[in-house]
This record gives C-alpha cells, structure tokens and sequence, in this order.
C-alpha cells in the first residue's frame, strides 16, 4: 500500500540586500486571510532563498506575526540590509511503503 | 543658591519695579502689557523674547514662574512659552468656578464630579482620575487606604505624571495638597490646564497661547463685529463666543439677532448652546464676565480651549469623510470603467464571433443574381456594419489605457479584464475577423466571371442546338417517305442524287454535333448548375443523329437497290444543287458565327473583333460571286424550262435549298453583326469613363490620407506649444478629417457603380477602393488615439502636478530615445534611455521596473507610462493606511464602523456603497451590526509589492 505523507514544514530564509526583495504579499487577519506569499519576481533576492509562491509567512526578523497585514508589511520595511523569513510550506514527502 | 537658579525655577519674593528672584535673579517688568520681560542674573541683562507674559499676578511676593531653559545658564536669551503661577489667595473667584467646571466637564466623563476644588482633590484618587481622562493614558495603580501615607503616595504618583509630561512643580509638594492649601492646588490645576487643554494647541510654533488666538482670530475672521486681540476683554460682549459656534455649527444659533450692546444675553446664548449641544460644560457666569472690568485671563482661556477642543474634532471628521469620499469616488469611477470596458468587449467579441462564419461561408450560388446580392451585401458589411466596429474596437483601446492610467494615479492595482477579454483576445479575435474577410471579395468576383462564363457557354450551347435541331426538322419523316416506291426511274435517280447530297449534308453537320457535345461536356466539367438539362438536351441530339444515320443508310440501300431502275438525272438541277449546298452551309456557318455572342472587358478587344469583322466583310465579294453563280444557274435553268418548256421544272428534285432562301440569309449577314458591335463598343466606353472618373478622384483622395497621417504623427512627435494647444490642433485636424467624409462616400458609389459594370480592372490608379477604406479607417483611428493620447498626458500632467516645461522635457527625452519613431519604447530602448538618466540597473531591477511600467507585457513602453515612471517620486499617492485612518476618525476611534455612522458622515451613495461592501466585523470589541473598515480599506488597495 502507498501513503504519501502531505505535511507542513517550516523554512528559515535569510534575504540579504536590500528592498524591494520581490515577492508580493497577500491577505491578513484584516481580510480574514493567512498571509501568503502569492508572486515571487524572477531574478530577485526573494527568488534566490527560494521563496516560493504559496508560503505562508510565520515570521519576520524574529518577530512571530499575530497575523495582521499591517504588522507583517511594517516589519517588512523596516528591515534594511537583511531579512529573516519563516514560512510555512505545503509539502508532498517523498511516498513511503506502510 | 546658585544651583537652584541653575535647575531652572525661580521664586520671584519682590516685584516692582523689578523683580528680584531668590535674590539673585531680577525681572524688570515695567509695564503690564510690555511683551519683553528681562531678568537680571547679578548684573547680566536676559531678555525674554516674545515672551508676551502678563505680569501682573506677578506684583505679588512668593510667586512661582516658569521653567528657564538650559540656555540661560551660559547667559544666552532664551525664549519662555509661559509662566506659571501657582498662587491661590490670588486667583480670583472667576477661576475658581472655571476651574471646577474645566475638572468636571472631564472628570464627568469617568462618571464622578468635584464640588469643592480645594477638598475634592487631598487624597489624590480623583485627581489620578483626572490626569487618566484629560491624557487618555493609565497611571500607575492607586493606593486604596485611607491613611495620610497613601494619600501622599497618590497625589505624588499624579505630580509625577505631571512633570513626565515635561512640567516641573517646584514649589508644590504632595503634603501641601494633601493638607488643602488652595494655593497649591489651584496652581496644580492651573498647571494641568495649560499643559493639556492650552498647550497642545500648536500653530505654526507659536505658543500655545498665541496658538489659541490665531485660532480664534481665523475663526471670527469674517464676523466683522467681532475682534478677539486678547483672553480677557475681547470676549466681554460674548459675540466672540457665538461667532466660534455660529462658524463651525450655524443652525444653533441664529447670529444675525445678536446685538453688540447686549453682552447678557449673548454670553448666556453661548453657553447655553455650548453646555446643550457641545457637551461644554458652563465653566462661567455671564454676570461675573459683564460685571468685571477685565474677565479672568487663565478663565477665558480654559473655556475657550474647549470649543477649540469640540471643534478642532469635528473638523477632523469632517477632513476625513472628505478623503474618504474622494477615494470612493475615484473607486466607483474606476469600477463603471471597468464595467464599460468588459461590456464593450463583450459585444465587440460577440460581433466578430456571428460575423466570422458568414464571411468564412465560401459556397457558390447557382445564379449570377443570387452571387450580385453576395457581393451587395459584402459591400454593405464594409461600408455600413465594419466602421462602427472599427471604431467601437479603438474607443476599447482608448478606455482601457485611460483606465489604467487614472489606476496607476490613483495607486491601485492594474486593471486586469476577465479571461478572454483582454486587449490581446480582442486583437486576437480582430485578426480572425480580418483573416476571414481577406479574400472573400476577391472570391465573389471570381465566382461572378466563372458564371458569367458558364452563361455565355450556355447560350452558345442553346444556339447551336436550336440551329441544330431546326435543320434535322423533317429530316426523319423525309428519309422514312417511301417516295420511291411509286417514282419513275430518273425520279429515282433524281432521289438517289438527292439523298447522295443529304449525305453529304449529313457529313457536314458531323463536326456540328461534335461541338455541341463538346460544350455540354465543358459545361459539365465547368459544373454548370443547369447541366442535367444540358445533357438531355445533348442526349436528345445525339440519339436522334444516331437515328438519322441510321435512317439514311436504310434510305440509301432502298435508293440503291432501285437504282438500277431509274436513270434520268436533270444536270442542270444537279449543277445547282451541288453548288447551292456548300454554299448554303457556308452561309449557315457565317451567321453562326456572327451570331456568336461575346464578352470584352476592354476598348482594344471590342476593336479586335470590329476588325476581324472587318476582314470578314473583305471576303463578302468572292462569296457573292459563288452567289450570283448559283443564282445564275437558277436563271439558266428557268431560262431552259421557260424555252423548252421541261415538265419537270418547278421544283428541283436535288435540293430543298431555293434562291429566295439563299438571298434571304444573304441578307441578313451583316447588318446584325454590326449593331452589336456598335453597342458593345459603346459600352466599352462608358466602362472606360467610369474607370478615369474613379482613378481621378482616387488619385486625389488616397496622397490626401497618406499626408494627414504624416501631419498627425508630427504634431504628437514635435512638441509646439502647451498640451492644450496641441490638443486643439488635433481637434481642428480630426473635424477637417470628418469633413473630408463625403468625398469618400463619394468614391464609394463610383466604386459600386464600376463593380455593377463588371469592370475588373483600372490601368489608370494603383489605388483600389480597399486600400482608400483601409487608409480612411487608419487615419480615423490615428486621430482618436493621439487625441486620448494627449488628454492622457493632460490628466497626468494635472494629476501629478508635472509643468509643461517638465513635460516638454519628459516628451524630448522619450523622442530622443524612440529611435523607431513608433511613439513609444521597446524595452531596450527603455533601459538605454533610464542608463542615460543615471539609473544603475540589474536585470532582476530592470525587469521589476518594466513590471510597473508594462503591468501587461506588452513588451512597450508608452509616453504614458513613461511620464508616470519619471514622475512616480513627487506623486501625491493615496494609500490604504490613509483611508483606513480616515475611517478610524469616522467611528470615533472604533476598530469597526456602524452602518448609521457611516451614514451620518458621507454622502448617501457613497455610504452605501461602503455598507454593500464592507463585511461584518468579527472582532472581540465588536457589537451587533459592526462593519470592517480595515479589510474594506485594504481591499481598494489589494495586495502589496515587499
């Protein structure tokens, strides 16, 4: 029997450079939406951590996001020559025979 | 000593004419309403600046002043905002009273009240209370015992709060209020008045009390019987009061009844109104204003502060429905364009996809009227049903960039239209439409000659048959006519002769039978639609020609065996028959020939054939020759049987054919053959007139277009004069363009006129109706899209506040780097151009900026966009975060807003089009019926770029 295994899995990134790091965000506790990562630019610093459209963003330079756009954007721009990203990420595992 | 004088407050112990502080610090004050105020350290002279502080509290020993800024220790002048005078044996009763009424009206709001100012405060728990609702801030927790260590701890925790605001309370000690010195505490008051109701109120830098004049002075400007210079006697009549209600909120009080020598009245209509509606508490009596010479100054102050306070808050609201109102507006705006838009697209598309099978329907009609109607209605699609959508496909164009344009301005996200409706769909689907169309025409023609063809074959046909068929007339009864049986002998022979010539004649009408079976054969190949009855016909002839063979072999082998029977032949009859026959059939041939219908498209052919029948007439004498020698014989033999009176005269038993016959055919040679000529070659000629008239005007109207579509491209490239001239230009330009309309129309019905002469061809022109409809269509459509080229750039220009010497600037950059002269940039002339300016770029930057300037790939840079881009630094943007705070004033700080509030502060439309909009609330803080504004606010913004 195959089962493969769908999980979550957490993914540290670490953006160096500077704005914009290209990547577009979406939603919020205002829209009743998770925030996610819906664009990411080709050729960006945000393309080169391999963000990926889809990820949900946990945190931002440390800081555990309660979820509000307006928090996750002003953190956001208020980084200058770094930014540390942990996103929550759709998985497929590899299957397994059970 | 000399440090006290260093921390900053001083203690005045003797005034007048100086004022000696702590005894080394003297302000020498000489006048009340002097606006400088000196002191002295030792013997150095300060000068208070613009001080403007009214000394005259200070004529008392042991008053208190104000804070002295670091400066003054190393003797620089120095700059007091206000001096503060914590003395109370000396505060008149008047600030008693407002001073009670100032706590209550904020300490009412945390549901208690002072009635003795001195008494309410000593244990420190309302003043706490105070402190928490005039700053909107939490002090520490207080104490809950009733002992004099707790009521010290709580008064010191509100002077704390106090001086964390930046105010120093030297003088006054928690003991003190606690023990109920009246001065004292009025002097704390007095001090938390000016620090939150006063001081906050900031104009241009001034002081707070310079502040709150300007105020009231801007306020009371257009009142002319109302002139507030100061806080005391400026407000004695009490207009001054009614003039600040009657300007922020007119319907409570009706000005224009006040009367400037009735002050009891007007102050009490004042406070009355104020304490009603405005929620200001009644802080002063009228009589104690009217009865005094001069009103308390610190009173006035904190009364008026309030209206400032009530006002200056409902102003805010008011700003902020105003921004919301405009950000509404340009949303509505942009969704009725977008709905436009798709709706245009919609039945544009819906046009294109009815019309492409009609024109890809590529099955012939049978009849050449059936294909002039094909070819009626092609021509009516093209002049009557094609341009509206020509046109209606530009003005797509147009609302779509202008659309995007007032987007990118107003900040928010492109457009993008619904799948299958984008720009490049509709282009797509145009492309279908015009591929379709290609070739249709010429296949309507085609089909039109092909039938024309068929047609004449087929009268060729009709004809041949029809002569045909009225020479085998007879023929069979004639062979099956058993004459012989009873015939003499040289009857006999006289009968086998004849039918020997009937032979031959047979022989001859071979090759006659061969070409009709020939064109019924092409007819069938060319597939005429008439073809079965062809066939018949054709069949009918041929079986009845394999009869008459027959026949004549049976007649023949019947002469034959009674040949040797008969043998009187008559020569002179045979002599005429054998000549009269051929000549006959020649004959016969010649008016088949001349009969023979044509087709010519030309003045050359139709003189072609004039000359072939010319040359044919050249051969008429030879023939008329052989003529009068048949003729001749006829004569001889009349003239024999008129001399020796032969019985057997009268008929000629070797042929049918008589010279009456002959002469008659004869007759009727040519005369026919020359009118048809001659009204063919008049038809000729008139085709020729129609041709010269449509090159002639063609000529003209086709280099007309091509130089106005030259002129437009100059006028939008060169940059004469300001956006609106250029703007005028064009409109003069584009109604000289519709003007020009009836000339083509006019064209157009030559055209039609050359297309019912089936005229093919025109040596005289290069240009063909298509290409002018082509080039008109152009020339249309160019003029509209450089007109809403220029009205976008206005719209821009306007919008983001650019000059015209900027964008004349902008509009010399972008000429200089379109080096394809197209009227925008391809992508790397783009990235030459920014290099140019400056821009360092990478191509991950690059390509994000093309992003925002060609947000739909169009591979293009437009002068829009590009005006846009250069300008995108100094553009006065709205953003969600502005729009949400304006909201967040509406509901009173609320994180979520009523319908009714809503309703209250905007317009009708607008508030329900926030209301259909806005979700429900779902916060913890939220009540039944709560809207969110902050998704709603984010929402207009949609997502953003990081």
């Amino acid at each position: 029997m195959l089962a493969c295994q769908h999980l979550f899995i957490r993914e540290q990134v670490l953006l160096r450079g500077r704005a914009p790091w290209g990547f577009t965000l979406r939603g919020g506790t205002e829209h009743r939406e998770p925030l996610l990562i819906t664009k990411v630019e080709e050729g960006s610093v945000a393309a080169a951590v391999r963000l990926q459209a889809g990820d949900e963003m946990v945190s931002v330079n440390t800081v555990t996001l309660s979820g509000s756009r307006q928090e996750a954007i002003c953190l956001v721009k208020s980084s200058h020559n770094s930014l540390a990203l942990v996103v929550r990420r759709w998985d497929v595992q590899p299957c397994s025979r059970s | 000593m000399e440090r006290d004088i260093v921390q900053g407050f001083y203690t005045i112990h003797r005034v007048s004419p100086g004022i000696s502080i702590g005894s080394r610090l003297l302000a020498s004050s000489t006048a009340c309403h002097q606006t400088h105020t000196h002191l002295k350290r030792g013997s150095s002279t300060v000068k208070f600046i613009d001080s403007r502080v009214n000394l005259t509290p200070l004529r008392f020993e042991g008053d208190l002043i104000a804070e002295v800024p670091r400066a003054f220790r190393a003797g620089l002048p120095v700059t007091f905002k206000w001096l503060l005078f914590p003395v109370t044996d000396f505060f008149p009763l008047l600030s008693l009273q407002t001073f009670t009424a100032w706590c209550n009206s904020h300490l009412r709001k945390a549901g208690t009240q002072i009635e003795n100012i001195e008494e309410d405060f000593r244990d420190g728990l309302k003043l706490m209370l105070l402190l928490e609702v005039i700053s909107g801030e939490r002090l520490a927790k207080p104490e809950r015992g009733k002992m004099r260590v707790h009521k010290i701890s709580n008064v010191n925790k509100a002077l704390d709060f106090i001086a964390s605001k930046g105010v120093k309370l030297v003088s006054i000690g928690a003991e003190e209020i606690v023990d109920g010195n009246a001065k004292m505490t009025l002097g704390m008051i007095w001090t938390i008045i000016l620090r939150f109701a006063i001081q906050d109120i900031s104009v241009e830098e001034t002081s707070a009390k310079e502040g709150l004049l300007l105020w009231c002075q801007r306020k009371t400007a257009p009142y002319k019987n109302v002139n507030i210079q100061n806080f005391h006697i400026s407000w004695k009549d009490g207009l001054g009061f009614c003039a600040l209600i009657h300007r922020h909120r007119p319907e409570l009080i009706d000005y224009g009844k006040l009367r400037k020598d009735d002050p009891m009245t007007n102050l009490n209509t004042a406070f009355d109104v104020a304490e009603k509606y405005l929620d200001i508490p009644k802080m002063l009596d009228a009589e104690d204003i009217v009865g005094t010479a001069r009103p308390d100054e610190k009173a006035i102050m904190t009364y008026v502060s309030s209206f400032y306070h009530a006002f200056s808050g409902a102003q805010k609201a008011e700003t902020a429905a105003n921004r919301i109102c405009k950000v509404l507006a340009v949303n509505q705006e942009n969704e009725q364009l977008m709905e436009d838009y798709e709706k245009l697209a919609s039945d544009l598309l819906e046009w294109i996809r009815r019309t492409i099978p009609w024109l890809e329907n590529r099955v012939p009609e049978n009849t050449m009227q059936a294909m002039q109607q094909k070819l009626e209605d092609f021509r009516d699609y093209r002049r009557l049903h094609k341009p509206p959508k020509v046109q209606e496909k530009c003005q797509l164009e147009i609302n779509f960039n202008t659309l995007q344009t007032k987007l990118r301005l107003s900040n928010r996200p492109a457009f993008m239209p619904s799948e299958g409706k984008m720009v490049s769909d509709i282009s797509n689907a145009w492309g279908s439409l015009e591929g379709a169309e290609k070739g249709y025409e010429e296949w309507l023609l085609n089909e039109i000659r092909r039938l024309e063809r068929l047609d004449h074959l087929a009268e060729k046909f009709r004809q041949k048959a029809a002569i045909h068929e009225a020479w085998t007339q007879g023929k069979e009864e004639m062979l099956q006519h058993r004459d012989y049986e009873t015939a003499s002998l040289s009857e006999i022979k006289a009968l086998l002769k004849k039918h020997e010539a009937f032979e031959s004649d047979l022989a001859a009408h071979q090759d006659r039978v061969e070409q009709i079976a020939a064109i019924a054969q092409e007819l069938n190949e060319l597939d005429y639609y008439d073809s079965p009855s062809v066939n018949a016909r054709c069949q009918r002839i041929c079986d009845q020609w394999d009869a008459l063979g027959a026949l004549t072999q049976k007649r023949s082998e019947a002469l034959q065996r009674t040949e040797k029977l008969l043998e009187t032949i008559d020569q002179l009859y045979l002599e005429f028959a054998k000549r009269a026959a051929p000549f006959n059939n020649w004959m016969e041939g010649a008016m088949e020939d001349l009969q023979d219908t044509f087709i010519v498209h030309t003045i050359e052919e139709i003189q072609g054939l004039s000359t072939a029948h010319e040359q044919f007439k050249a051969t008429l004498p030879e023939a008329d020759k052989e003529r009068q020698a048949i003729l001749g014989i006829h004569n001889e033999i009349a003239k024999i049987v008129q001399t020796y009176h032969v019985n057997m005269a009268g008929t000629n038993p070797y042929t049918t054919i008589n010279p009456q016959e002959i002469n008659a055919k004869w007759d009727k040679l040519v005369p026919q053959r020359d009118q048809a000529l001659i009204e063919e070659h008049a038809r000729q000629q008139n085709n020729e007139r129609l041709r010269r008239q449509f090159a002639n005007q063609a000529n003209v109207i086709g280099p007309w277009i091509q130089t106005k579509m030259e002129e437009i491209g100059r006028i939008s490239i060169e940059m004469h004069g300001t956006l609106e001239d250029q703007l005028t230009h064009l409109r003069q330009y584009e109604k000289s363009i519709v003007n020009y309309k009836p000339k083509i129309d006019q064209l157009e019905g030559d055209h039609q006129l050359i297309q019912e002469a089936l005229i093919f061809d025109n040596k005289h022109t290069n240009y063909t109706m298509e290409h002018i409809r082509v080039g008109w269509e152009q020339l249309l459509t160019t003029i509209a899209r450089t007109i809403n080229e220029i009205e976008n750039q206005i719209l821009t220009r306007d919008a983001k506040g650019i000059s015209q010497d900027q964008m004349n600037e902008f509009r010399a950059s972008f000429n200089h780097f379109d080096r394809k002269r197209t009227g925008m940039m391809d992508a790397e002339d783009f990235k030459t151009c920014l290099i140019s300016m400056g821009y360092n770029l990478g191509e991950a930057e690059f390509s994000r900026i093309m992003s925002i300037v060609d947000p739909n790939r169009l591979g293009i840079v437009t002068f829009q966009a590009f005006i846009d881009f250069m300008s995108r630094e100094t553009a006065d943007t709205d953003t969600a975060d502005q729009v949400m705070a304006s909201f967040k004033v509406l509901a009173g700080d609320k994180n979520y807003i009523l319908a009714d509030e809503l309703r209250r502060e905007l317009p009708p439309d607008q508030a329900e089009y926030c209301i259909a909009r806005m979700a429900p609330y779902t916060g913890p803080d939220g009540v039944p019926g709560a809207l969110d504004y902050m998704s709603f606010s984010t929402a207009l913004y949609g997502e953003s770029d990081l």
